[in-house]
Formats: structure tokens, C-alpha cells, sequence
């Protein structure tokens, strides 16, 4: 945590952006209301609040993605409209997107060099710029790696270094904790520091309190569009804050997500017995291997078994071969070797609707790419895997399939205009529920693969997601839950496994004592 | 082709509202007829013989009106198959190629077909059944080499048209294939006429307006084609896969088969303009019987921005127009290629109107 009396001395009182009353509308619906903020230099300003509360607006605004429908902005004592992003990149704002705007075909330095360079590339320079990034805040980067090689994490990373290799004066985060590892967090957070302890400010929209809680100088809570809280002692207001973004009291947060949030210590806690007879197993896999085209070996004789009401967690690295596990359960990638069986039934190299029909629920790591089709309406979303039951004679019975997705909307509060939604308008965290009801009430569900079903949720959105996840373990589901943030398994689970290069390292209980043991795991250690 | 809108992808007709989106595009066409004149006028050419003789070959008589909505009903068989495929984010550009194959099948059918006797209308529907099959055919070759190897349909279906419309050419220079027998050496490299049995029916049965069956064929062949769009879980799938296929594959739906589908109801549907154009219009197969109008069929499928109303609207617009410029070069001695570049004029215009309507409706 810094030090409150260096802070005082830090940030400096005229503000670097000074936004007054600024009100952004999209056709009828009103994202920002009225919302005045001052970024200094030399601070840290989080922006907290729920998924659709304004903040990714605020941002886009600061960036010159939108303009304002009402009020002003100011920037370095001037009136500030930027004409559009490359604007404010010019004068020194930069800003790393929750969603990546990388070029998958291209290197990591020539994807740093995009819209940078002038006349003849110099790749050996901005390399080596990035090896002393890399070295500066920890955030390492092969500069040759092509990017669709790259995992989601690394992915991370490029974005921002493509800021930082900028050296804004404005440096914004969009939600960028989201994909990264504990020590990756921690690193960033602290290149956060750096770069405020420079001079320049830093805007940082979380929505973990955590992270609050050891980087903020100030808070601007929004809910709804409007500023409903500000803090300059977040540290010690961090409840109020909270109370703030979520309306309603702390003590009614689920017991998990304040543990998962940082809100409490991270503890277990127990998704009741299962109704079911114990150690039965559902899910078996069996010395899977899986070798990419270039020869490697992605996933190395991985061997596991998910009884009936069990939540089994897969931590790790991102990038250890859990995409390329999840992506063989769901029947996207075929095994190298091994096998899988649900049951007694052989499900090895079956197409995604067997396994779909088999009872196999997935959850993707990848919402926009695998799990919906943001062109087609939200009604179309729910039931994309179940279209048959739609049917009279070849026609889609159009009429019954909103009705029946309005009732998932209300079941899984899904917040949307309608069921004929675009599902684009959705809310990133609205989109993920919607995927979680289509897969967790497949009528003959046995087994839920999730591969990392919180990343960028809100609070809100987390705990629903945990909620529904317990419940259908409770019915005898089984559930393999795949993520990166170890405090989601540790709070969730009840046995951890550790793939590490496409190994299975070791299996623990979920125990957070047990945390430096699986952190150890993790980084290559076997037990 | 990402100017291509998927009718905003619901899958609804547009709503035609008398404000922009029909003003614009009149105004388009009129600033291209003007720029027109203006360059029949710079070559010496009277303007007002050249549109006597354009309003001459339009609207000057029944005989030029069936004509012109007969050539409408090929381009717009063609355009409602570029635009199924296209909700697949599929682009055939393969029409002229799948003409040519339903107008070889066609004739095959029907000069050896023994279809002639046939009753209840199968002496014409057999040879049309046979070009359907075909230019499904020649479709699905593109699909599969898709499907299998990862081929652009782009790539597939352009290169299929050039083989179609030289087997054309083979079969119409081969004597052992579709050639008339050679009497003298000023036989010409073309089939024999079809019998009169297999030639379709005219509406009205009066050759001074010889509107044939294709036209209504056409109109139900648009409802059919527009209910499967937004109505049916086919079109769902089409669209499904057009706009995400890794997502679409993960929900059970098959990109193969969606694939399959879509290019080869394009390539049947491409066929089917050839049967016309043979059975309805020309009778004989002759090399260049294709005459670029599947390529006309694929403007008018573009322009309509995924509109199965928008289709026939360009390809009457089309139909008309080739009328038009024909009997212009004819009567008034404005060269074809003057024709043609007026042509390209209006479609960049009308291309350039789709764009402004698009913005006006944004804001």
C-alpha cells in the first residue's frame, strides 16, 4: 500500500483532464448522466462500478471514441475534444481496451509497430525498447511470436506495452486485471504505481476490491451512468464504496464472491452435500495428449476424473494447455491421444452436438469466438445448440423461442431490452450468463465444463454465476471449472489439479492454506 | 465484399419508406443518365436520337417490355442465389459459369432427352430439373473444394464459370457433342433449335409478347427464397454460420453441410436462369450464351444489400437497361462500349447511394 503523507506531495492539485457534467446518450438509452471527475497528475483514479454502469463509456470518451452529448472536457487547462483516438494518442493519452485490437497474423513487434512506424521498419530497436519494457515492469514478451501463438495473458501484455512503449501522460486500463496471473497482477499494479509516481495520471477501472484497496489514490464509483461515489481514502471507505456500486449491503454479498472479490480472506466455502450417492464417477479422462501442427506438445497424457457433485478446479499459468483441454472436451480439437468418457460413454473425437447431446455443457474461455454469435439476437443465443426444439416443419417457430428465452432472461437475469435483443447490446457480463443458461440447462446435463466463467464480470454478474454453478453441482453435476485466478478455485472448488505445460503437476484439496503449494505448482514444482 | 449487409441480420424485409432509401437511389440512376448523355453528347452523337432510341428499346413496344422482364428473371434468379450464399458470408461470383452449365443441360435434355412427347408440361420442366442439377453441381464442386481444402468460393466459383463457358464452347464446336450436324462448311458452331415442345410457354401465347413462364416461376421462386431467409431454420443456420462459424460448429451446426447448401441452391438457381434463357428465349445454344448475364445477376444480388425485393428491383432495372443500350447502339449508333460504361456508372452510383442511405439511417 503507498504511503498516504508521499501522496499529498505526489499529486499535484490542477488537474491533468477535468471532465464537467458529461452526459453521452446511444439512441434512447442514456449511458452517462451528468458525470464530472478530475484526473491528476500523479494519481491513481479507479473507476468502480457494475458492468454496464457507464465505465467503458467514460473511457471511450477519454480516448476520442465518443464524443460527448452534453458537457465538457478539459485537458491540460484546455477544452479538450478529441477527434478520434489517434487524437488523443497524439496528446499523450493512451488506453488498453478490455477487448484486443491486435493483428493475429503478425508478430508482437510488429504489431507494437503498427501505426507507430515511419518509412522503413526498424524491428531490432522497438525489440529491443520491449526487452527493456519487459525487464522494467515485468511484463515479459518474445518480440517474434506470432500473436495467435500467444495466450490470452500474453495477449494482455502487448496491449499494454503497446501504451507504455507510447510513455503517455494519461495512461488508461479497461479492466486489464482480468486475464492476468497473481504475480501479473501484482506487477502491473505496481508499473500502475511507477508510472503515476512519474507525474502522469492512471486511470484504472476495476471492479476488484482488492486492487483498491493496494493501488488507488481515489475512487469515482459509478452506478446507472451517474457518479454515485467518490473517495479520496478509498483504503479505509472501501465498504461504503462497494455499498455504493451494488446498492445494497455487504452482508448480503454471497459468501463466496466477497471471499473470491477480496472482500473477505479467501476461504472455502462448501456447496452443500450432493444429492446424490457419492463417487460416481461422470467425467474420465484418460492419458490425453494433444500435439499442435507445429509439433508441440500442448496437452502431455492429462489424466482426471470428476465424480457426480464434485467441482474440480484447473489452475494454472495461462497458456499451460488448458484452452487446448477445454477446446478437446468441447469436441472443437481432436485428441492426439487418449480418451474421454462421460459415464461409460466413449466421447473421444465426437463432434460438438454428440457431446452437446451426450449431456456435455461447455462454457468457453473464449465468449465472442466460441460461445455466441453477436450478429443474432439474445433468444437466438439461448437456444443456439437447441434450435430442433423450435422446429415445426423446417420453420422456426420464432414466437415460441423468445418466449421461452424471455423466461431464461428471468430465470438467469439476464438484463437485456427483450429477448430480440442484439445479442452485442449485452452487457459482458449479461453475455456470459446467457452462455451459462444455455449450457447448464441442457436437459440431460451430467457434466459442466466452465473455462474461466467470471473473467471481467462484475460483481453482481460473479456471484449469479457461482450461484447457478453450485446449484447445478448440488444436483449431481459434474464440473470442471477452469481458470486462472487461483482465489475463484480456492473459494469454489473442492479439489484443485495444476497444469503446467501440459502436464498435470499434482492435485490438492481446496484449501487456501494450501496456496503457496499450488502457487509452487504452478510455476513448474511438482509436489 | 464486406459492403454486403446481411439486411442488418434479422432476417425481416426492409421497410420501404418513401424518404431516403427510394429517393436516393432514383437520384443515383439520374446523375449516372446524365453523365451518360453527357458523354453520348462529347462523341458527336445527338442526345435526343440516343434517348428516343433508349425509351424506343425500353417501353416502345410490348415486345421490348417481355423481353426485358424475361432477361430481368435470370438476373434475379442469380441475384436471389448471391444472396443466399452471401447470408453464409459466402461470395459466388460463379453465375455465368452456372448458366452455362443449366444451358448445356438444358439442351442436352431437351434435343435428346426424348422429352418432347412428355405430357403435363415435363417436355420443358425435365430440361429445367436437368439445368438445376447442374449448376447445383457446379456450385457444390466450389462447396467442397471449400469444405475440404479451404479454397475461396471466390477463387472457385470465378475460375468454375470460365471452365463452364468453355465446355460450353467445346460442346457447341463438337460435333460428337451438342453441335448441329455439319451440312456445309457454313454450319454454324451451334445446337440445333429445341423442339417447339420444349420451349416454356408463353403467358399470353401472342409472340408479339412473349412473356413466358419464367416470370411467375421467378416471383415464387423470390417468396420462397425470402421465407427461407427469415422464416426457416435453414436461413438460421445460414446465418449463424455467416457470422460466426467457430461458434455456429460449437452449437451442433454443421459447417460443412450449411456450406454445401448455400452454394449449391446458388448454383441451381444459376443453372435455372440458363434453362430460361434457353427454353424461353434463345432456343439454340450458341457459344457466348451466357452473355455476362451472370455476372449482371451478381451486381444486381450486391446492390440489394441482402433484399430478395431489392434483387428484382436491380434486375429489372438491369433488364430494362441492357433493352435500352441495345437498341441505342442499334438505332442511334452509340457504340456498346459507351453502353457499358454507363452501365458501370450507374452501379458505382447506386453502390455510392446504398452508402448514403446507410449513414443517413445511422445518425
Amino acid at each position: 500500500m503507498t504511503d498516504p503523507t508521499s501522496d499529498s506531495a505526489r499529486i499535484a492539485a490542477e488537474p491533468l483532464l477535468s471532465l464537467n457534467a458529461i452526459t453521452k446518450r446511444f439512441g434512447s438509452f442514456t449511458a452517462l448522466s451528468d458525470v464530472s471527475l478530475d484526473l491528476r497528475p500523479g494519481e491513481i483514479h479507479c473507476i468502480l462500478g457494475e458492468n454496464g454502469a457507464g465505465k467503458s463509456t467514460l473511457c471511450n470518451l477519454i480516448f476520442g471514441v465518443h464524443r460527448p452529448d452534453g458537457g465538457s472536457m478539459r485537458y491540460r487547462g484546455a477544452p479538450f475534444q478529441p477527434s478520434g483516438p489517434a487524437d488523443s494518442l497524439a496528446q499523450g493519452i493512451a488506453m488498453v481496451h478490455q477487448h484486443f485490437s491486435l493483428v493475429g497474423d503478425m508478430s508482437v513487434v510488429d504489431n507494437v509497430l503498427l501505426g507507430r512506424a515511419r518509412g522503413v521498419l526498424d524491428r531490432k530497436a522497438c525489440a529491443a525498447q520491449l526487452d527493456r519494457l519487459a525487464g522494467e515492469y515485468g511484463l515479459p514478451l518474445d518480440p517474434l511470436a506470432r500473436i495467435e501463438d500467444l495466450s490470452v495473458g500474453e495477449r494482455q501484455r502487448v496491449e499494454i506495452v503497446k501504451c507504455l512503449i507510447r510513455d503517455p501522460s494519461l495512461f488508461v486500463l479497461d479492466e486489464p486485471t482480468a486475464v492476468l496471473l497473481p504475480d501479473e497482477i501484482a506487477a502491473l499494479l505496481d508499473v500502475c504505481r511507477r508510472v503515476a509516481a512519474s507525474g502522469r495520471a492512471v486511470v484504472l477501472v476495476t471492479h476488484k476490491l482488492a486492487e483498491i484497496k493496494q493501488v488507488a489514490d481515489r475512487v469515482t464509483v459509478l452506478r446507472a451512468g451517474r457518479v454515485v461515489a467518490t473517495s479520496d481514502n478509498p483504503a479505509a471507505e472501501i465498504d461504503a464504496l462497494v455499498r455504493a456500486m451494488i446498492q445494497g449491503s455487504v452482508e448480503a454479498l454471497d459468501e463466496s464472491t466477497a471471499s473470491m472479490l477480496g472482500f473477505e480472506p479467501v476461504r472455502h466455502v462448501d456447496h452443500g452435500p450432493a444429492a446424490v450417492q457419492p463417487k460416481a464417477e461422470v467425467l474420465q479422462i484418460d492419458g490425453l495428449t494433444v500435439t499442435d501442427h507445429q509439433g508441440v506438445t500442448r496437452l502431455d497424457n492429462f489424466t482426471l476424473t470428476v465424480d457426480r457433485g464434485e467441482i474440480v478446479g484447473v489452475a494454472g499459468v495461462e497458456g499451460n494447455g488448458q484452452s487446448e483441454l477445454t477446446a478437446v472436451l468441447a469436441g472443437m480439437m481432436a485428441p492426439t491421444q487418449g480418451r474421454i468418457y462421460l459415464g461409460d460413454q466413449d466421447l473421444t473425437g465426437r463432434s460438438p452436438r454428440e457431446i452437446t447431446a451426450a449431456g456435455v455443457g461447455i462454457v468457453p474461455e473464449d465468449r465472442h469466438a466460441v460461445g455466441c454469435v453477436t450478429g443474432m439476437s439474445l433468444a437466438e443465443n439461448i437456444y443456439l445448440n437447441r434450435l430442433d426444439e423450435f422446429t415445426r416443419f423446417g420453420f422456426l417457430r420464432r414466437a415460441a423461442l423468445e418466449r421461452d428465452a424471455a423466461a431464461m432472461m428471468q430465470r438467469f437475469d439476464v438484463r437485456a431490452r427483450g429477448p430480440g435483443a442484439p445479442f452485442s447490446s449485452l452487457s459482458g457480463g449479461n453475455q456470459q450468463k446467457a452462455v451459462l443458461a444455455r449450457e447448464i440447462t441442457l436437459p440431460n446435463l451430467a457434466c459442466l465444463v466452465a473455462a474461466q466463467p467470471t473473467r471481467g464480470l462484475d460483481v453482481g454478474a460473479v456471484a449469479a454465476v457461482y450461484g447457478h454453478i453450485r446449484a447445478a453441482c448440488s444436483r449431481g453435476v459434474a464440473i470442471l471449472l477452469v481458470s486462472s485466478e487461483l482465489d475463484e478455485l480456492l473459494t469454489v472448488a473442492d479439489r484443485i489439479v495444476v497444469l503446467y505445460r501440459g502436464q498435470l503437476m499434482g492435485a490438492c484439496a481446496a484449501d487456501p492454506s494450501r496456496r503457496e503449494v499450488i502457487g509452487a505448482m504452478m510455476a513448474g514444482q511438482p509436489l | 465484399m464486406t459492403a454486403v449487409n446481411h439486411g442488418r441480420g434479422t432476417g425481416t424485409w426492409p421497410k420501404l419508406t418513401l424518404r431516403p432509401a427510394l429517393l436516393v437511389p432514383v437520384a443515383a440512376v439520374g446523375f449516372a443518365a446524365l453523365v451518360g448523355l453527357a458523354l453520348i453528347a462529347a462523341i458527336g452523337v445527338p442526345v435526343s436520337g440516343a434517348i428516343a432510341a433508349f425509351v424506343d428499346g425500353t417501353f416502345g413496344s410490348l415486345y421490348v417490355i417481355a423481353a426485358s422482364i424475361n432477361r430481368s428473371t435470370a438476373f434475379a434468379l442469380v441475384g436471389f442465389g448471391f444472396v443466399l450464399a452471401n447470408r453464409a458470408s459466402l461470395t459466388n461470383v460463379g453465375g455465368e459459369g452456372q448458366i452455362a452449365v443449366g444451358g448445356i443441360a438444358a439442351t442436352a435434355v431437351a434435343l435428346y432427352g426424348h422429352v418432347a412427347a412428355l405430357p403435363l408440361g415435363l417436355s420443358f420442366i425435365l430440361p429445367m430439373l436437368a439445368a438445376v442439377a447442374a449448376g447445383a453441381l457446379w456450385g457444390a464442386l466450389a462447396a467442397v473444394l471449400k469444405v475440404k481444402s479451404g479454397t475461396n468460393e471466390v477463387i472457385s466459383t470465378l475460375l468454375l464459370s470460365f471452365i463452364g463457358v468453355w465446355l460450353l464452347y467445346w460442346c457447341v464446336q463438337s460435333p460428337a457433342l451438342l453441335r448441329k450436324p455439319m451440312t456445309s462448311s457454313a454450319t454454324l458452331p451451334e445446337s440445333l433449335e429445341i423442339p417447339d415442345e420444349t420451349k416454356l410457354p408463353l403467358l399470353t401465347g401472342d409472340y408479339s409478347f412473349p412473356l413466358h413462364v419464367g416470370l411467375p416461376l421467378t416471383l415464387v421462386i423470390a417468396v420462397v427464397v425470402a421465407v427461407l431467409l427469415s422464416k426457416t431454420v435453414l436461413g438460421f443456420r445460414l446465418r449463424a454460420v455467416g457470422l460466426n462459424p467457430v461458434a455456429a460448429h460449437r452449437a451442433g451446426i454443421s459447417y460443412a453441410r450449411t456450406v454445401v447448401f448455400a452454394l449449391a441452391t446458388a448454383g441451381a438457381l444459376g443453372g435455372l436462369a440458363g434453362a430460361l434463357m434457353l427454353l424461353g428465349e434463345q432456343y439454340t445454344l450458341k457459344d457466348g450464351f451466357s452473355s455476362g448475364y451472370g455476372f449482371d445477376g451478381l451486381v444486381a444480388g450486391l446492390l440489394s444489400r441482402g433484399s430478395i425485393p431489392g434483387v428484382i428491383a436491380a434486375s429489372l432495372l438491369f433488364g430494362f437497361m441492357r433493352s435500352g443500350g441495345i437498341n441505342m447502339e442499334m438505332a442511334a449508333a452509340v457504340p456498346t462500349a459507351l453502353v457499358v460504361v454507363i452501365q458501370g456508372l450507374i452501379v458505382i452510383t447506386l453502390a455510392g447511394a446504398a452508402l448514403v442511405i446507410e449513414r443517413w439511417e445511422r445518425s
